[in-house]
Parts: structure tokens; C-alpha cells; sequence
């Protein structure tokens, strides 16, 4: 690795906040020429944020951009791509429509409309830029008809073409086959020895292993430590993610845990990827949901929730076999699902958070579907003492309140279908301390009452505060069931699929 | 081919009207109602080709017809006091694109539905040249036919819609500007962020399509010697059909100006092929509606079909 | 507009959007008043400040005004339909054939045409829900498919007269003193208006016009509400060409055509959201008093036709413009609406 010639990119101090939440402590982070550099963190270590800093999208709050040793003021996605910067993300930004030479040429080709489009000079390019790359795609094919990894090599076609010196990968392997993959490497390995820098996001460590130079590990928007490859281990790198100092208390577990409410026997959804999920819930029990993004752990919600059917296996509540079809009949059986994104399926910004509260139980709370605001308003009111929702009132539009408080308004729509299982997928997400904390002691409430709740979450300390067994998914499937008190190296392992306990 | 799949099979469902013609009614085929059925689908075939770019915008106007009407008239008057052909036609155009260009405002400025403000305009349009000419006709006398005579106008005509054709043809896909209108109909903000100005696409191809309806406008008016301030009702709905029937996707982003051609060669040749067989005439509007439906429903199936 | 009772009082009420138009509405009735009323040689009043052109205004709005209280839910789902008024003109002539040639009885010819309007909302609900095509451009397709078929019935020139004076009795005359179409008129508004203030099938509208894949998340049953309002717009659009029929004493088959421009407009003005979600019955009924007294006071002040109609059209662009200023005004850049289609349920959320 040339130490002495300036590198292709260093950030210094970066910090960045979102509605006040920090999701970048002053990280320094920088990048070598022909240097793969593996950036490693669980879910909200603040990964994405970095990305989105580095390839102009987010103005960093604080700290210094310099690439190729010169510092730059004001970084835009435009700027950053005429400086050489490429992402690679997880979800493709192509038309579906058109072929992949077009795409390949919209991106590469300068946005002049008065040009005469070569379709001839086009295809010849984007067939080169492909083979470079060892994909074997037609030009001519519609982007629409290309499998997700074939629309990924499509966008590292157009990232080599735009001669970039900064290649970002995000999970880049995420949905490949092991055929692929290889492929990917030996396109990563070219990338490295022609002097390009990439950036390398990968849960995968035995990939960052075989490929990476050096790793940094984030964890709660700092940089734990940046480490040659060859000199750590997984051990430490697992310990890196999730070593921390438990700050936050949670609320002891009271329950005894009851009768099997929920009983799952390989479970499965060809839509989506879940597949052979078997697992128990018992009422008055919190089943932790962990697991990397993409795990397959909100779309077992959505399974369960019957936004998504599943097509195999079976779904026993109480012990009686079920069918869900739709959310109204998962609300029939008493399954209720308060879903990760808040803004766009938790809470309807526009109307007020009684109607949001009363929008599941239309049939119960409106008999012959009369509006009775009267009863709607009590119930509104006793949601909003009872889970000390902060509102101007009843009638307060949704959009109005802040992002814990509409996380209560949300919580509240399901609690009032009085449901026998209860799912939450990222309950806490994106919400200040204090109303953590609240939700937190709500969830513990419900469960002492006899409510079985599968809580899905990324916030490994929460999983393991909140938790009385944690379920880790992977894969689609469920890895490991864990006691609730494991400890988050454990955890952490299964989620990335890795052998072997604490170091 | 399987990528033209569309666009074959509908070349090959006017294939078979023609057959069927050929067989059944010969005399279709006689030289000079043929060629004044084609003389008049020409003027349509024009504003089927804005329209095409209209409808891959991801857009839709449906007061074509009433611009027709409108710059047709504004044509027709020149023409009528003495004008030149050469006056009479830019300025017919140049209405086209200030009418296109107050649509534009409005849909590409404001971020208004276009099916809502092209609604609005279509009335106003309409009735605004309704109330001034009380529906009388225009007399363009000598500058019928562009003042060629039948025989050479007729050709005259038929030949500037097949060159407007190629030409929007080969700009669609030859021109980047082009591939603009495809990129920003797929997805107008993936097309923001590479670089193209999807506001400013949407807002002139209005004004192209007005300005290609006023030139249609004139194509129309100059068969006749009397100038109908009425005409174009119900142009828009052939055109969207012969469009969609052509196989250019209502969401967007795909399809072709040959699909376009075969699609409104198939419905002009609907009508009189009824005639013609010894269908009457007013089944023809029901007929459209029915075509409009099959086709949507033909392209629901097949984004279906792709998504999966 | 929430129907809590206690957001901001009177002020807000003030400020509202309908009482605003219920001014507009009173000035321009004032207006109209004024340079269209005038006595004849004889000394009688005559114009539009006799009783006769009030309730003729009255007969004209039920029509348009029953177009536009179905299309408002179906705009408050986010959704449009183009067919009412052909829709009104096919169930026109199905009701005249009917009792014509077919020689069924009044009353069973009105259910018939009621029948063909639930049909061909049906046929509109089908290819929107079950098919998923997008709303705008299935009712552009039925818009020419029902005038289509109205006119092929018809065989283009055909014309159903001569009704029996107690229907046209329902058109024409006046009972108890009102005009004998308007009682209908009121029993439809006071549904369509408890429907949607006063129901949960109101706040499923909303819901998805505001957010489709929100309200599947709460365990709406979205397509079952969309198909609703769909048939209700089919069913209600056939009893306003029964109405249509029995004013004029004939049905022919180009009755309402254009009558979905009015609707639209009446709806837009009346402060509904053309991109769904919020919006009022009583808004709607305002923007049809509006767009009947324009048509009507023009006509009476001996202004030409074409002038009601084209300001019609530029009223609508108007409220449109209106409706979207404040958004303007927030400084959110004005995306360009594109196309909408119907909303599917994402495989990923």
C-alpha cells in the first residue's frame, strides 16, 4: 500500500445529526489507492450515512472532505460524481424500461439534449464495460427483465465507465449466487489493482477477509478503530461492533410466560424471501427479532400480517390452524402489526390521530358503520393518558407530532384491536430517549398483562434489554432462538452467520 | 422480436383487416376513395405522433381537439384574406404552441394533473372559438390544396404526415433530447438526478404537440373550401387510442412511433371498413372505446407479466 | 375538512374554504340578479330574478349536482372517473328503449337503467380493482364505450319521446311547490353526504386517497372501497339521466355530454383535492350552485352559451391554481404530476 502519495479520500471529524439524533460522531475515515477498505457496523452504526456524505447527498454538520489531498467545501452528488465518486447501492437506480446500453449511456453520456444519440458507439461501449466486468448480459436486454444482481453489475458497468477512483459497494453481494459473487471479486480485485479505491459494506467477514486491505468498524456513529485485515480477527471485529457500555436501563421482565400463543412450522412465502421459519410465542412473553437488514424479519411480519401470504407451512394460534390473507383477517384472528415505517403505513400524517387510533376497529367502535366521535374521542383520550402521548389534542393531525409520539399513535391503533399477538417492527426507531424509554416500559406492560409480542429491532441493546428469548434471523429463515439474556457477541455471530461464542 | 411483440401483432391485426377487405369488400381498394381516406387520416397521423410523446412523458392531453379546431381557424382566416400559404401555416403552428405552451405552464410549472387542465382547456378552447365565429365557416377559396389542385395536394399531404412521422421517429431515437422524454417518463426523478430537467421536458413537448396539431390544423382545413370551426371533436380520443393500440405503455416510458403508425392505420381503416362491409357507422365510437380498453388491459397483463 | 367539532371555532369557520365559496356563490347570485332581471313591456319581472328561472336553475343543477356528489368520493380516493355523463346518456337511452320497444312499464324501465348504470360502474370497478389498471385511463376507455354504445342503440339519430305526462311530471312540474326532481335531488345529497362525513366508508375514502398503502396497513379493505364508489358513480349517473330524460322530455343519445366537466369542476371548486384525501359533500354542492347559477344567470342575461361553458373551464383551471398556491407557497418544488396508476401492494415495503 503506496503510504506516502496523498490519499484518494479522507474525511476528518465528519459529524452529522438528523431532528437531533447523532448519526456521525466525528468519524475519520480515509481511503488508499488501490485499497479495498471494508466498512463494518450494525444496523444505525451510521454506515449509510457515511456513504451518503462521501457521495455529496448529506452536508456533513462538521469536519473536513478532502479527496486527493485537496479539501472540498460544499460537496454535491454532482460535484462527487465529477470528482470521481461512484456508489454501488443495494437498490439499483435504473430505468426499467429502457435497455441497458441506454442506461449505461443516460448515466455516462453528458446531459446535452441537442446530441445525436449513437446507438451503434453505445452498445459497443456498454458491451465492453460488461465484459470488463465478466457479466454476461445483453446490451440490448431491457433492464426490467435483469434479476437484481444483473441490474447491480449493470450500475458496476456504469461506475467503471464514468472512471471512477472512488467506488462505493454497498452489500454488494447481498443477493448473489456463490457464481456471482466470485465474479464480483474478481471485478473488486481489477478495480484494486488499477489504483481504484473502494469502499467495501459487507456483513459478511469472511468476504472482507478474502478481500479487504483494512476494516473500520462503526458503532453509534463513531469509528471504533481501523485495522489492517491480516491483523485482526472475527472475534474482534464481532466484539468491535458490539462492545459497549449499557447506558440505557430497561425494564425488568415480570412476566411468566404462558400458553403458546403462536406456533410457527416452516413457514414460508415464495413472494418473499422467508422460508422454513419454526418458532413459538408464548403469551406474556417478548420475542426479540434480530437479525442484519435483509434478514427476512419484516417481511415475516408482513408474512404474519397477511400483506404478504405465506404458501407453506403452517400458522397455529392458540393451537387452532390458521389462514392470513389479508390485514383484515389477521385482524380477525387478533394479530396485529405495527409496521417499521412509520410516516408512510404506521400513522396517516394528514388526518387526526383519534381517526388514526380508530382506523383497525372500525367495525368494533362504529356498529353499523355510523361514526360515533363521541366514543371516538374517549378512546383517543384514554390512549393518549395511558401512553402519554404529547398532542394539542384528538383531534392534532398526525404529521404534528413528534416522531416518538406518532410511534405511540401508531402503537395505539393496534393495542385498541386488543390482539393476541402483537408484533413491532423497529418500535423505537428515529425516537428521542425519552419516549424510548416510555415505549419500552408500555411493551413490558402488555406482556405482564398476557399480550405475546415478537419485537423486530435493530437496536442490539434493546433486543437484549427487552428480550426474554431473541429469535435471530438470516437469510430468510430463523438461525438461532436465544435465551434472552445472551450477551450481543453471541447474538451479533449468529446474525452474521459465524461459528463460536465471545472470544 | 419478442421485443416488438406488441407492435408486430398489431401489424399483423391490420394484416388481417386488409385481408379481409381485399376479399370481402374490394372496393375499398379503388384509387381515389383510398387515397382521400388516406389523405385524411394524414392530418391525425400527426398529431398522433405529439401525442406519442405526450403519452411516454407519462402525460396526457386531451385538448388536441379543440387546439385543432382553434389554430385551424386561425389558419383558415389568414388563408381566407388573401395570406400566403407561407403565413398562414407558421402562424396556424405557432398558435398550436401558445396553447400548448399555457398547458405546459400549468402541468410542468405548477405540477398540476394534466388530465384535469387539458380537461379545462379543451372547453375553453373550444367554446372560446365557438363564441367568436358563432359557427360559421371559414372560405379559404383559392388556397384550397395549398393552392397545388387536388391530385398533387392530396399527395402533398400524405407525404409531409409520413415525413413528420420519420422525423419524430428518428428524433425519438436518435435525438438525446429524445430519450429524454423516455427516461423522464419512466421515472422523472431518477432522470433529475441524471442530469435532465424533467420540468422543462414535460412543459415543451406541449408546445410540440401544439404546434405539430396546428400544422395537422392545416393539413385538414386546406381539403375543403369552407373551413368548419368545428372540426377535431373527438380527434383526441382517436389519437389516445391509436396511440395506446400502438402499443406505447399509458404508464410511461415505452413503445414506438411504428406501433403508432400500424395502431392508427388499423382504427382509420375501422370506420370505412364498416361501411364497407355493411356495418353501420355509428357502431364506430363504441368500437373505439371497446379498443381503448383491450389495449389497456393488453398492457396491464403484459407489465404484469414482466414485474413477476 | 375534520369533522371535529372544536378546531378553532368561528374563525376557522370563517376561513374555510366552503364558507368563502358560500360568499363567492351569494355574490355572484347577487351579481347575476342585478344584469339579469329586468321588466317586460307588461311591468312583470322577468329574467333571472323570477321564481320560474330560480327553479330552473334548480332542475338543471340536480343533474350535475348528482354527477358531482358521486364523483367526490371517488376523487377523495384519489382516483377520477371520465364515463358519468356518458354513462347518464346510455342509461338514458337504455330507459327510453325500453319502455318504448320493450314496452315495459315506467317504473321497471327506471330500475332497468338503474341496472345498466350499476353495470357499467361495475365495469369501471372491475378493471380499476380487480385488474389494477389506472382509473384515468379506464374511464377515458368507457367514456367513448358507453356514448359508443348509446349511440349504436340509437343507431346514431334515433330519439325516445313521448313519455307519459306522469314521468315527465318528475322532470318538469313542480310538487309541493318545488321543482319535482329536486326531493330526489335532496334525498341523494343527504346520502352521498352521511356516506362520507358520517360513515367509516368516509374515512376509507380518505384514507386511500391520502395514503393507499397506509390504509392497506391498518387492514382497510381498499379495493372493496374503491369498487364502491365506482358502481355508486354508475348507479347515481343512470338516475341523473332518468331526471335528465324526464326535463326534457326525451332522451337522446347525446344527453349529458360534456356533464363530467361540470362535475369535475363543481368538485374541485368545492375544495375537494384533486389528489385525494381531503374534501366535502357540502363543498361539492357549493361548486354546483356556483357552476349551475354561471350557466344559467349567462343564459338569462341573454349572454351566449359559449361563454358559460368556457368560463366554466376557467374556473376550474382557477380553483386548480388555487388549490395548489399554498403548496407553492411552502416552497416545496412543484413535482410534475405524472399518471397515476392504481396503488399496488409492493412486494417490499
Amino acid at each position: 500500500m503506496p503510504a506516502d502519495a496523498a490519499p484518494l479520500l479522507a474525511l476528518r471529524h465528519i459529524a452529522k445529526s438528523f431532528a437531533g439524533v447523532r448519526a456521525l460522531r466525528g468519524v475519520d475515515f480515509d481511503l488508499q489507492a488501490g485499497e479495498v477498505h471494508a466498512l463494518l457496523g450494525e444496523n444505525g452504526a451510521g454506515k449509510s450515512t457515511l456513504i451518503k456524505v462521501i457521495t455529496g447527498a448529506h452536508q456533513p454538520d462538521g469536519g473536513t472532505i478532502a479527496i486527493n489531498g485537496q479539501v472540498v467545501e460544499k460537496l454535491s452528488p454532482a460535484l462527487a460524481h465529477g470528482l470521481g465518486i461512484a456508489c454501488i447501492y443495494q437498490q439499483p437506480a435504473l430505468f426499467p424500461d429502457l435497455t441497458v446500453a441506454e442506461n449505461i449511456g443516460l448515466r455516462l453520456e453528458p446531459a446535452k439534449p441537442l446530441r445525436r444519440v449513437a446507438w451503434a458507439a453505445r452498445q459497443k461501449r456498454a458491451a465492453e464495460l460488461l465484459h470488463r466486468i465478466g457479466a454476461n448480459i445483453s446490451p440490448t436486454s431491457e433492464v426490467r427483465s435483469l434479476s437484481m444482481p444483473e441490474q447491480q453489475l449493470v450500475e458496476i458497468a456504469c461506475a467503471l465507465g464514468s472512471g471512477a477512483r472512488i467506488v462505493i459497494m454497498d452489500e454488494p453481494t447481498a443477493s448473489l449466487t456463490q457464481k456471482e459473487q466470485h465474479l464480483l471479486y474478481a471485478v473488486v480485485r481489477d478495480l484494486r489493482k488499477a489504483g481504484v479505491g473502494v469502499v467495501y459494506i459487507s456483513h459478511r467477514l469472511e468476504e472482507i477477509f478474502a478481500l479487504a486491505d483494512r476494516v473500520t468498524v462503526l458503532r453509534d456513529g463513531q469509528s471504533v478503530g481501523t485495522n489492517p485485515v491480516d491483523s485482526i480477527n472475527e472475534a474482534q471485529m464481532i466484539q468491535m461492533m458490539v462492545g459497549r457500555e449499557v447506558s440505557q436501563i430497561y425494564p425488568p421482565s415480570e412476566s411468566a410466560p404462558g400458553e403458546v400463543v403462536l406456533e410457527l412450522k416452516n413457514v414460508g412465502c415464495s413472494a418473499s424471501i422467508v422460508r422454513d421459519v419454526t418458532l413459538q410465542v408464548r403469551a406474556g412473553e417478548v420475542l426479540g427479532l434480530a437479525g442484519l437488514v435483509g434478514a427476512g424479519r419484516t417481511e415475516l411480519g408482513r408474512v404474519l400480517f397477511g400483506l404478504t401470504p405465506g404458501d407453506s407451512g403452517e400458522i397455529l394460534l392458540n393451537g387452532e390452524k390458521i389462514t392470513v390473507t389479508s390485514p383484515q383477517e389477521a385482524v380477525r384472528h387478533g394479530i396485529a402489526y405495527v409496521p417499521e415505517d412509520r410516516r408512510k403505513h404506521g400513522v396517516i400524517l394528514e388526518i387526526p390521530i383519534a381517526q388514526n387510533m380508530t382506523m383497525a376497529i372500525h367495525q368494533r367502535i362504529f356498529p353499523g358503520t355510523w361514526l360515533r366521535l363521541g366514543a371516538e374521542k374517549k378512546l383517543a383520550l384514554e390512549y393518549i393518558r395511558d401512553l402519554s402521548i404529547k398532542a394539542y389534542g384528538p383531534e392534532a393531525p398526525g404529521g404534528s407530532l413528534s416522531g416518538g409520539n406518532q410511534q405511540k399513535v401508531s402503537l395505539a391503533r393496534w393495542l385498541a384491536t386488543k390482539p393476541k399477538l402483537l408484533i413491532l417492527d423497529e418500535p423505537t426507531q428515529g425516537v428521542d430517549v425519552g419516549a424510548k424509554s416510555e415505549i419500552h416500559k408500555i411493551i413490558r406492560r402488555l406482556a405482564k398483562d398476557g399480550m405475546a409480542v415478537i419485537m423486530i429491532s435493530s437496536d442490539l441493546p434493546e433486543v437484549l434489554g427487552m428480550s426474554d428469548r431473541i429469535g435471530v434471523m438470516r437469510g430468510g429463515t430463523l438461525a438461532a432462538i436465544l435465551p434472552g439474556k445472551s450477551d450481543a457477541h453471541t447474538v451479533m455471530a449468529a446474525a452474521l452467520g459465524q461459528k463460536g461464542a465471545a472470544a | 422480436m419478442k421485443k416488438y411483440f406488441r407492435e408486430l401483432s398489431v401489424a399483423g391485426a391490420l394484416g388481417v383487416l386488409l385481408i379481409a377487405l381485399a376479399i370481402f369488400a374490394p372496393a375499398f381498394y379503388q384509387g381515389q376513395p383510398l387515397l382521400s381516406l388516406l389523405t385524411a387520416t394524414a392530418p391525425k397521423l400527426v398529431v398522433a405522433c405529439g401525442m406519442a410523446l405526450i403519452i411516454i412523458g407519462r402525460q396526457i392531453d386531451i385538448s388536441v381537439g379543440s387546439q385543432f379546431a382553434v389554430s385551424g381557424a386561425c389558419g383558415a382566416l389568414l388563408l381566407g384574406h388573401g395570406q400566403p400559404v407561407a403565413v398562414a401555416l407558421p402562424a396556424a403552428m405557432l398558435a398550436g404552441a401558445l396553447m400548448g405552451a399555457f398547458n405546459g405552464a400549468l402541468i410542468a410549472g405548477l405540477g398540476l394533473p394534466s388530465i384535469v387542465v387539458t380537461l379545462a382547456t379543451m372547453v375553453s378552447f373550444r367554446e372560446a372559438l365557438r363564441w367568436k365565429r358563432q359557427g360559421e365557416l371559414i372560405n379559404i377559396g383559392a388556397a384550397q390544396w395549398f393552392g397545388l389542385g387536388q391530385g398533387h395536394g392530396q399527395w402533398t399531404i400524405i407525404i409531409v404526415a409520413l415525413a413528420v412521422l420519420l422525423a419524430v421517429g428518428c428524433a425519438m431515437r436518435y435525438l438525446a433530447a429524445g430519450r429524454f422524454i423516455y427516461a423522464v417518463g419512466t421515472d422523472a426523478e431518477a432522470a433529475r438526478l441524471a442530469g435532465i430537467n424533467p420540468r422543462l421536458v414535460t412543459f415543451l413537448n406541449f408546445v410540440l404537440i401544439g404546434a405539430l396539431t396546428g400544422l395537422a390544423a392545416m393539413m385538414a382545413a386546406v381539403q375543403s373550401p369552407l373551413v368548419d370551426p368545428n372540426a377535431g371533436v373527438g380527434l383526441e380520443l382517436l389519437v389516445i387510442a391509436a396511440v395506446v393500440v400502438g402499443g406505447v405503455s399509458i404508464s410511461g416510458g415505452r413503445g414506438n412511433l411504428f406501433g403508432v403508425f400500424v395502431g392508427l392505420l388499423l382504427l382509420s381503416c375501422i370506420s370505412p371498413a364498416l361501411t364497407y362491409l355493411g356495418v353501420e357507422a355509428y357502431w364506430e365510437k363504441a368500437i373505439q372505446g371497446t379498443i381503448i380498453l383491450l389495449a389497456v388491459v393488453a398492457d396491464g397483463w403484459r407489465s404484469r407479466k414482466n414485474k413477476n | 375538512m375534520s369533522s371535529s367539532h372544536k378546531t378553532g371555532g368561528t374563525k376557522a369557520l370563517l376561513r374555510s374554504h366552503e364558507f368563502i365559496l358560500f360568499v363567492v356563490v351569494v355574490v355572484e347570485w347577487i351579481f347575476f340578479y342585478f344584469i339579469g332581471t329586468s321588466k317586460n313591456f307588461s311591468g312583470h319581472t322577468v329574467g333571472f330574478g323570477t321564481l320560474d328561472a330560480q327553479f330552473d336553475i334548480l332542475r338543471h343543477s340536480c343533474e350535475i349536482g348528482l354527477l358531482a356528489l358521486v364523483m367526490t368520493p371517488i376523487i377523495l380516493t384519489g382516483g377520477i372517473d371520465l364515463s358519468v355523463g356518458s354513462v347518464l346518456g346510455f342509461a338514458a337511452i337504455v330507459f327510453g328503449k325500453l319502455w318504448r320497444d320493450g314496452h315495459v312499464p315506467i317504473p321497471e324501465a327506471m330500475l332497468g337503467a338503474l341496472a345498466v348504470g350499476a353495470c357499467a360502474g361495475g365495469l369501471n370497478a372491475f378493471l380499476i380493482t380487480w385488474l389494477r389498471l389506472p382509473p384515468l385511463i379506464v374511464t377515458l376507455g368507457t367514456y367513448s364505450l358507453f356514448r359508443g354504445l348509446a349511440e349504436a342503440v340509437t343507431h346514431g339519430a334515433d330519439t325516445f319521446t313521448g313519455f307519459p305526462d306522469s314521468f315527465n311530471f318528475l322532470g318538469q312540474e313542480r310538487w309541493l311547490g318545488m321543482p319535482a326532481q329536486l326531493p330526489v335531488f335532496v334525498i341523494v345529497a343527504i346520502a352521498v353526504w352521511l356516506l362520507v362525513h358520517r360513515t367509516t366508508f368516509g374515512r376509507s375514502f380518505r384514507a386511500i386517497g391520502y395514503a393507499p398503502e397506509g390504509a392497506r396497513y391498518a387492514g382497510l379493505p381498499v379495493e372493496r372501497r374503491i369498487a364502491l364508489v365506482y358502481v355508486l358513480a354508475g348507479v347515481v349517473a343512470a338516475l341523473a339521466g332518468i331526471i335528465y330524460t324526464a326535463r326534457l322530455g326525451e332522451a337522446k343519445a347525446d344527453s349529458g355530454t360534456g356533464y363530467e366537466l361540470f362535475a369535475i369542476t363543481a368538485v374541485v371548486l368545492g375544495g375537494t383535492s384533486i389528489f385525494g384525501g381531503s374534501g366535502s359533500v357540502h363543498g361539492t354542492l357549493l361548486g354546483v350552485a356556483a357552476v349551475a347559477i354561471l350557466k344559467n344567470g349567462i343564459s338569462l342575461a341573454h349572454g351566449p352559451t359559449e361563454v358559460a361553458d368556457m368560463l366554466t373551464g376557467v374556473l376550474l383551471i382557477l380553483a386548480l391554481t388555487a388549490s395548489i398556491v399554498p403548496k407553492i407557497l411552502s416552497k416545496r418544488p412543484a413535482r410534475v404530476q405524472t399518471v397515476p396508476s392504481t396503488p399496488q401492494p409492493s412486494p417490499t415495503s
